[in-house]
C-alpha cells in the first residue's frame, strides 16, 4: 500500500552526477541480467494483458449472453475468466521470482563492492564520513538503489495496463474515452496538491517525535540522577509537555493522510454517474454496445490508483537516484594511500621523495630486521584537509630499539606522527623511513606486518578474548596466545577473567573493564610480534591496580623493540630512554625527564600543567 | 501497575496489566465510543461503495429497457454520486476516528511506560540496557499506534467490506452467495498457509540483516585496528558471506511473495462467480442488470484479497509489541518508599553489618561480609580494583539498592526504616560518569534542589570551585551544556555536579571519582572543592587518586567484594602488600 504516500521525505540532493552518467553507472550494474530483465519486461505486459483480457471478456460475455447461449458458451467463457486469472498469477509469480533474482543479486554485487571500497579507504576518508553513515551506504542505500528496479517494474506494469485499457476504449468509442482523459488531469492536481500537505504534516509530525524521544532518550540516561535527588517529577512534566505536542501533530498528520482514499472515491463517484450518462447516450444511439458500456464503468475503477501512483513515480525515483549516487560516490571516491605495486620498474623510486599524487611506486625489498627497526622522519610535510598545517617539516631519528615518548598539548601533532608511520594518512611532502626503506615503496601488508599500534581507546571485537588476542595472527594456536598473554605483567589478570581467556569481551569490549582491555590490545601486540611498537596512551587512567598491571605489561611488549609512546603518565615518560616534547608539529625539546625538567622550557610548564599531579611529590604534599 | 515505585504522576489512569490482550483492551476501553463510531462509519462506508455498484447494475437495467427516458439514468446517475459522496464522507470519518483512538493510545501507552520507568528502582535501571528500554518507548509504542490505524481500521473495514456486499448479495439473490462463500473460505485457508510459509523467511532476514549490520559496524568502526592488524581480507570475507546469505533470504522471499496464493482464489472465484451469475441470469432468474451489480460487487472482494494480510501483519506486531511494552512496565521493582518510616535529619553515622549483596538472586554476590563503621563527619576512601564493588557498596546507604543480607544502618536506623524520601534528600551522589541534562547550567545545577533561586545556585557553584569558569562563558549560568554536557570538559562537568550535590546541602556525601584525566590546575582545583566538600559532612570518597586516598580519615580496600583491609595510610602501608604495590609505580 505505498501508493502515493511514498517518497514523501524526499529531499532536494546536490546531484554531482548528471542523469546521464548515472544511468550508465545504474546500467552497467544491470547489465549481466540484460536477458532477464527483457523477461521481466514481457512477463508484465503479458500480466498486464491477461488481466485486461479478462476483464474484457465480462463485459463481451454481457452482449453474447444477452443475445441468448447455451450453457457451453458461458462455461467456455468462465473458463476464459479463469484462465486469464490463473496465468495473470502465474505471470505475477515470474516478475517477482526474476526480478527478486536479479534484485538481490544486483544488492550482493554492489554491497561487496562498496565494502572493499571502504576497507581500502585511509583514515582521512573516515574523518570525514562518520562510520555509521558508511554503514548506511552500504546497508540501506544499495537496497534502495536496487529498490528503483521494483519502481520501475511496478511503474511499468500500471502504465501498460493503462495503456492496454485505454487503446481499447479509445477503439470503442472516442468521445467517451476523452471524456474519461479528462480526468487525468484532475486526478494529478489532485495527487500533487495532496502529497504538497502531507509533506508540510509529515515533516513537523517529523520534528515532534525527535524532540519526544530525545527527552525520552535523555530522561532514561538521567534515571539515576534525577533518582537520587528525588526529582523525577521534573522529568515527568517535561514529557508530558512534549508527549502531548507529539499526539497532536501526528493526529493531524494521521488525518491529513487518510483524506486521499475518500477523496478520490468521491472523484471517481463523479466520473461513474458521468460515464453512466454520457456512455447512457451513446447506447441509445447505438454508437456503444451494454457490454461496452458496462466495460467503461470497470474502467474508472481501474483509473484513478495507477494515476495517481504515476503522479508520485518521480519523487520516488529521485530517492532511489539519490541513494544510487551516495553509493557511488563512496566507490569513485580514489583512495589517498596507494599501496605499491609489486614488480613494477617502470616508476623511478626517487618520485617518493616528491609531492605525492602520481602513481604507487615499485615496492621495495623487505627490510630486514634486527631487533627493531630504525624509524626515521625526513623533512615531513602533512595536513589534514588544505586548512592546517599539521606537520610544517617535521624530521625525526629514532634508533632501532630506542624507546621515545612523545609529549604536548591537545592538537600538537603527537597522534599524526604515528599514524603517518602506518601509513593511515598520505603526507605532502618528504619521507618516512622504516628500517631505511620508504615506506611509501612498502608492501601495506609488509610495513603494517611490523608496526604494533595500541590506539587511544582498545578496539575489541565482539567474541571471546581469546580471538581478540588472535585477531593479527589468526592461525596463532590458544597455547600461543596463553603464552603471550602470560608474559604481560605478572599474568594475574587473567585471573581476574570470570571465564580466563574464553571470557566473552561483548558489544565494543563492553563486558570486561577498560584496563582490561588495554590489556587485551597489549596482548595482541605482543602476539603479533612487530619490530616497532606504538601506543597512544589512553587519557583517562584506570584503577591504580590494573595501572600497575598495565605499567609491567609495556615493559615486557617494549623489550628489544622501537617504540614510540605518546606518554600521558609521568610513569612512562620516566621509563624512556628519550623523550621528545612537540608544539604545533614542531619539536621543541629532545632529551630525558630529568635533563627536560633542569632545562626549566617547554617540558617543565607542561610538567606543571599535566604532569605534576601524578607525582609522589604532589600527593605528599596534597595529603599533609 | 506494581505498587512499589518510586514514583507516582498522581494522574495515571488504572489499566488491567494482567495480560496483553486485556492491557489493550483496557487502553481502549477508556475510548469505546471511537471504535463503535468507526464501525458505525465503516457499515455506512461499505453500505455507499455496494450501493454504488448495484446502481451500476440498475443502470444496465434502465439501458436494457427500449423504453427509457434520460430522467431515469439521471436518477441512477445521481445516485450513484450520493451513494459515493456518503462513501467518501463516512470514510473520513471512520478514519478520523481510528485515528483519533490509535494516537490516543500510543500517546497513553508512552505515558505509562515512561510513568512505570520513573518509577522503577535504580537496580531495574543499572541492569537494563538504555536503547532496549527506548526501543520500547518509541518503536513498540508506535506500532501499537500502527496496530489500531491502520491495523485494526483495516481489519473491520475487510470484515465489512466482505459481509455488506454479501448481504447485498443475498438481497439480489441468496443463491448467488453460493461462490463467495466459497471464496471466503478458500480466502482464509490461503492466507494461512501463505503466513505460515513466509514468517519464518522473513525472521530469518531480519536476523541477518542484523548479523550484516552489526559485524559492518565492528569492520568499520574499528578500521585503525583491522588495517594495522592486516584483517582486511578477512573482514572482507566475512563481509560477502554474510551478504551473500541475506541475498538467498531476500530471493527466498521474492518467490513466496510471487507465490501468493489467495490471489489465484481470487481469480478462479472470480471466473466461477461470472459462471454462476450468468447461468442465472441466462436461466431468467436473475436479471442482466443484477448480474452486472454482482460483478461488480465482486471488485469489494479483490480488496479483502490484498488487505486482509497487510492488515494482520500490523495486528500482530502490535500485539508483540505491546507484550513487549507491557513486560516492562510489570516488572516489579523490590524497593518501596516507607512512608510512614523515619524522617527527620541525618546526622551521618554509618554502620555496615556482615553486609551481603548480589544483583539478583542466586547470583554470585558482589560484595561479601562486609562490616564497619564510620562516625559522623568522617571521610572515608573506598579503594580497589576495577569491578571489585566500590561503587555498589556505596549506593547501598541511599537505598539505591537493598542489601541482600545483613544491615546497613544509618544513626544506628536500619536504612529500610527509613523514608526513602527523608534519606534520599540528605544523600547526594557524585557520579561517575557525570550526567547532565542538555539544558543551561543553571538548570542542571538547580536540578538537585526544587526551590533554588539565583543566588543559591550561584553559592553552590562557587563551593564547588566551578563560578569562575562559568562566568567565563559568554551566556555564564545560561550557557547550554549541549547533549550530555558534549561542550563542557571532563573536570567543569564534574564541578557542576559537586555545585548540584552541594546545593541539597547533604548529610551525607558520596563522591565517586570520575578519572578522567584533568590536568594539574583542574586537578587542584577538583581537590579544594573536594575538600569543602567533605567538612562537617560524612563522606565517601571512591578514588584512584593518590593524595586523595591518603587525605581520608579511614581507607576501606576491597579486594573482590571482601574487605581485604581497612584503616588509615600508615596502617595500610605496613599492613597490606597490594596497598603498598599502588605507590611503588608512582
Amino acid at each position: 500500500m505505498g501508493f502515493i504516500l511514498d517518497g514523501l521525505e524526499s529531499e532536494h540532493y546536490d546531484r554531482s552526477y548528471s542523469d546521464r552518467d548515472l544511468f550508465r553507472r545504474i546500467g552497467r550494474y544491470f547489465k549481466p541480467f540484460r536477458a532477464g530483465l527483457a523477461l521481466v519486461g514481457i512477463v508484465i505486459a503479458a500480466a498486464s494483458l491477461a488481466e485486461f483480457a479478462a476483464q474484457l471478456v465480462i463485459a463481451k460475455s454481457l452482449d453474447v449472453v444477452a443475445g441468448s447461449s447455451g450453457f457451453r458458451t458461458l462455461a467456455l467463457l468462465a473458463a476464459a475468466v479463469i484462465g486469464f486469472g490463473v496465468v495473470e498469477w502465474l505471470f505475477n509469480y515470474a516478475r517477482h521470482f526474476l526480478s527478486g533474482r536479479i534484485v538481490g543479486r544486483t544488492i550482493w554485487k554492489l554491497r561487496s563492492d562498496v565494502f572493499d571500497r571502504a576497507m581500502k579507504h585511509d583514515l582521512s576518508f573516515y574523518d570525514e564520513n562518520t562510520s555509521g553513515k558508511v554503514v548506511s551506504r552500504i546497508t540501506t542505500d544499495t537496497e534502495d538503489f536496487a529498490g528503483v528496479i521494483n519502481l520501475v517494474t511496478d511503474f511499468l506494469s500500471q502504465v501498460l495496463l493503462l495503456a492496454f485499457f485505454f487503446s481499447y476504449l479509445v477503439r470503442i468509442s472516442l468521445k467517451l474515452s476523452l471524456i474519461m482523459l479528462a480526468m487525468a488531469p484532475v486526478a494529478f492536481a489532485v495527487a500533487m496538491a495532496f502529497r504538497k500537505l502531507a509533506r508540510f504534516v509529515t515533516m513537523n509530525a517529523k520534528r515532534v517525535t525527535a524532540e519526544v524521544n530525545g527527552g525520552i532518550a535523555e530522561a532514561i540516561a538521567g534515571i539515576s540522577v534525577a533518582k537520587g535527588f528525588r526529582r523525577e517529577r521534573t522529568l515527568w512534566e517535561s514529557f508530558k509537555k512534549d508527549n502531548q505536542l507529539s499526539y497532536r501533530f501526528h493526529l493531524r498528520r494521521g488525518i491529513v493522510l487518510q483524506l486521499i482514499f475518500p477523496a478520490v472515491v468521491i472523484a471517481s463517484g463523479f466520473g461513474n454517474g458521468l460515464i453512466v450518462m454520457a456512455g447512457g447516450g451513446l447506447v441509445r444511439s447505438g454508437g456503444l454496445s451494454l457490454g461496452q458500456w458496462f466495460f467503461f464503468m470497470q474502467a474508472v475503477a481501474y483509473f484513478w490508483w495507477p494515476l495517481l501512483n504515476i503522479a508520485s513515480f518521480w519523487s520516488q525515483l529521485q530517492d532511489g537516484l539519490a541513494a544510487a549516487e551516495r553509493v557511488f560516490s563512496l566507490i569513485d571516491r580514489e583512495p589517498k594511500v596507494k599501496q605499491c605495486s609489486p614488480g613494477d620498474p617502470a616508476e623511478p623510486a626517487g618520485a617518493a621523495t616528491a609531492s605525492w599524487t602520481g602513481a604507487a611506486p615499485a615496492c621495495a625489498p623487505q627490510p630486514v630486521r634486527s631487533g627493531g627497526l630504525a624509524v626515521s622522519f625526513r623533512k615531513v610535510r602533512f595536513a589534514y584537509s588544505d586548512k592546517e598545517l599539521v606537520l610544517p617539516d617535521f624530521s625525526l631519528d629514532i634508533p632501532a630499539g630506542q624507546k621515545l615518548a612523545v609529549v604536548g598539548a591537545t592538537g600538537a601533532g603527537k597522534s599524526s606522527i604515528v599514524k603517518l608511520l602506518c601509513r593511515f594518512y598520505e603526507f605532502q611532502f618528504g619521507s618516512i623511513q622504516l628500517g631505511g626503506a620508504d615506506i611509501r615503496a612498502m608492501n601495506l601488508d609488509v610495513l603494517r606486518g611490523e608496526i604494533g599500534l595500541v590506539a587511544q581507546t582498545p578496539f575489541l571485537f565482539p567474541g571471546s578474548i581469546l580471538d581478540n588476542i588472535r585477531y593479527a595472527r589468526p592461525d596463532a594456536t590458544d597455547d600461543q596466545v596463553m603464552t603471550a598473554a602470560r608474559h604481560l605483567g605478572r599474568g594475574d589478570w587473567i585471573d581476574d577473567l570470570p571465564e580466563g581467556l574464553k571470557t566473552e569481551t561483548g558489544h565494543r569490549g563492553s563486558a570486561i573493564s577498560m584496563g582490561q582491555r588495554q590489556l587485551v590490545s597489549l596482548a595482541r601486540i605482543l602476539l603479533k610480534d612487530p619490530a616497532v611498537f606504538i601506543l597512544d596512551e589512553a587519557t583517562s587512567s584506570v584503577d591504580p591496580f590494573t595501572e600497575a598491571q598495565i605499567q609491567e605489561g609495556l615493559e615486557t611488549v617494549m623489550q628489544g623493540r622501537t617504540a614510540i609512546v605518546i606518554a600521558h603518565r609521568l610513569s612512562t615518560i620516566r621509563n624512556s630512554d628519550r623523550t621528545i616534547v612537540l608544539e604545533k608539529g614542531q619539536i621543541m625539546e629532545d632529551g630525558n625527564h630529568a635533563s627536560l625538567l633542569r632545562a626549566g622550557g617547554y617540558y617543565a610548564r607542561l610538567y606543571d600543567t599535566y604532569f605534576r599531579h601524578q607525582s609522589l611529590e604532589y600527593i605528599l604534599e596534597q595529603s599533609s | 501497575m506494581s505498587d512499589a515505585t518510586e514514583f507516582r504522576s498522581g494522574e495515571a489512569v488504572h489499566y488491567d496489566t494482567r495480560s496483553t490482550g486485556r492491557w489493550i483492551f483496557s487502553h481502549l476501553k477508556r475510548y469505546l465510543w471511537l471504535p463503535i463510531l468507526a464501525i458505525a462509519f465503516s457499515i455506512a462506508n461499505n453500505f455507499g461503495y455496494s450501493a454504488v455498484q448495484v446502481l451500476i447494475g440498475r443502470g444496465f437495467d434502465v439501458l436494457t429497457r427500449p423504453d427509457w427516458v434520460t430522467r431515469d439514468l439521471l436518477l441512477v446517475a445521481g445516485s450513484i454520486v450520493l451513494a459515493a459522496l456518503v462513501q467518501g464522507l463516512t470514510g473520513v470519518g471512520r478514519n478520523s476516528s481510528f485515528e483519533f483512538l490509535a494516537q490516543r493510545i500510543e500517546r497513553d501507552a508512552r505515558a505509562e511506560l515512561f510513568e512505570s520507568l520513573l518509577g522503577k528502582s535504580q537496580t531495574f535501571h543499572s541492569q537494563a540496557k538504555a536503547g532496549d528500554l527506548m526501543a520500547r518507548a518509541t518503536n513498540d509504542v508506535h506500532f501499537l499506534n500502527l496496530m489500531f490505524s491502520p491495523g485494526l481500521s483495516l481489519i473491520i473495514d475487510s470484515v465489512f467490506s466482505t459481509l455488506v456486499p454479501l448481504a447485498m448479495v443475498a438481497f439480489i439473490n441468496p443463491r448467488l452467495l453460493l461462490v463467495p462463500s466459497l471464496f471466503i473460505v478458500g480466502l482464509i485457508i490461503t492466507v494461512r498457509v501463505y503466513n505460515r510459509t513466509l514468517n519464518p523467511v522473513t525472521d530469518e532476514q531480519r536476523e541477518a540483516f542484523g548479523e550484516l549490520n552489526a559485524g559492518l559496524a565492528d569492520a568499520l568502526e574499528g578500521i585503525e585496528t583491522v588495517k594495522s592488524n592486516l584483517g582486511e581480507v578477512r573482514e572482507g570475507a566475512a563481509f560477502a558471506r554474510r551478504a551473500g546469505r541475506l541475498r538467498d533470504l531476500y530471493i527466498k522471499v521474492a518467490r513466496i511473495e510471487g507465490r501468493f496464493w489467495p490471489l489465484l482464489v481470487f481469480a478462479v472465484a472470480w471466473g466461477l462467480g461470472f459462471l454462476h451469475a450468468a447461468w442465472l441470469w441466462h436461466s431468467g432468474v436473475i436479471s442482466a442488470g443484477q448480474a452486472v451489480s454482482y460483478m461488480m460487487l465482486y471488485n469489494a472482494f479483490r480488496f479483502t484479497t490484498f488487505i486482509s494480510l497487510f492488515a494482520f501483519n500490523l495486528f500482530q506486531m502490535g500485539q508483540s509489541s505491546g507484550k513487549r511494552v507491557l513486560e516492562t512496565i510489570i516488572t516489579a521493582t523490590r524497593l518501596d518508599e516507607n512512608r510512614l518510616g523515619r524522617g527527620g535529619r541525618v546526622e551521618g553515622r554509618i554502620e555496615f553489618r556482615d553486609v551481603f549483596f548480589a544483583f539478583n538472586e542466586g547470583d554470585k554476590p558482589v560484595l561479601k561480609n562486609i562490616s564497619f563503621t564510620i562516625e559522623p563527619g568522617q571521610t572515608v576512601a573506598v579503594v580497589g580494583r576495577t569491578g571489585s564493588g566500590k561503587t555498589t557498596l556505596a549506593k547501598l546507604v541511599p537505598r539505591v539498592f537493598d542489601a541482600s543480607s545483613g544491615q546497613v544502618l544509618v544513626d544506628g536506623v536500619d536504612v529500610r526504616q527509613w523514608n526513602l524520601e527523608s534519606l534520599r534528600s540528605q544523600t547526594a551522589m557524585v557520579e561517575q560518569d557525570v550526567f547532565l541534562f542538555g539544558k543551561s547550567i543553571a538548570f542542571n545545577i538547580a536540578f538537585g534542589h526544587s526551590k533554588a533561586g539565583p543566588d543559591l545556585i550561584e553559592a553552590a557553584a562557587r563551593e564547588a570551585q566551578a563560578h569562575d569558569f562559568i562566568m567565563g562563558f559568554d551566556q555564564g549560568y545560561q550557557t547550554p551544556v549541549g547533549e550530555r554536557g558534549a561542550t563542557l570538559s571532563g573536570g567543569q562537568k564534574q564541578r557542576i555536579a559537586i555545585a548540584r550535590a552541594f546545593i541539597t546541602d547533604p548529610r551525607i556525601l558520596i563522591l565517586d571519582d570520575s578519572t578522567s584525566a584533568v590536568d594539574s590546575k583542574t586537578e587542584d582545583e577538583i581537590q579544594r572543592a573536594m575538600k569543602r566538600a567533605g567538612q562537617g559532612r560524612t563522606t565517601f570518597l571512591i578514588t584512584h587518586r593518590l593524595a586523595q586516598i591518603r587525605r581520608a580519615d579511614r581507607i576501606l580496600l576491597l579486594e573482590a567484594g571482601r574487605l581485604a583491609a581497612s584503616g588509615s595510610h600508615d596502617e595500610l602501608m605496613d599492613s597490606s602488600a597490594d596497598y603498598r604495590r599502588l605507590f611503588e609505580k608512582v
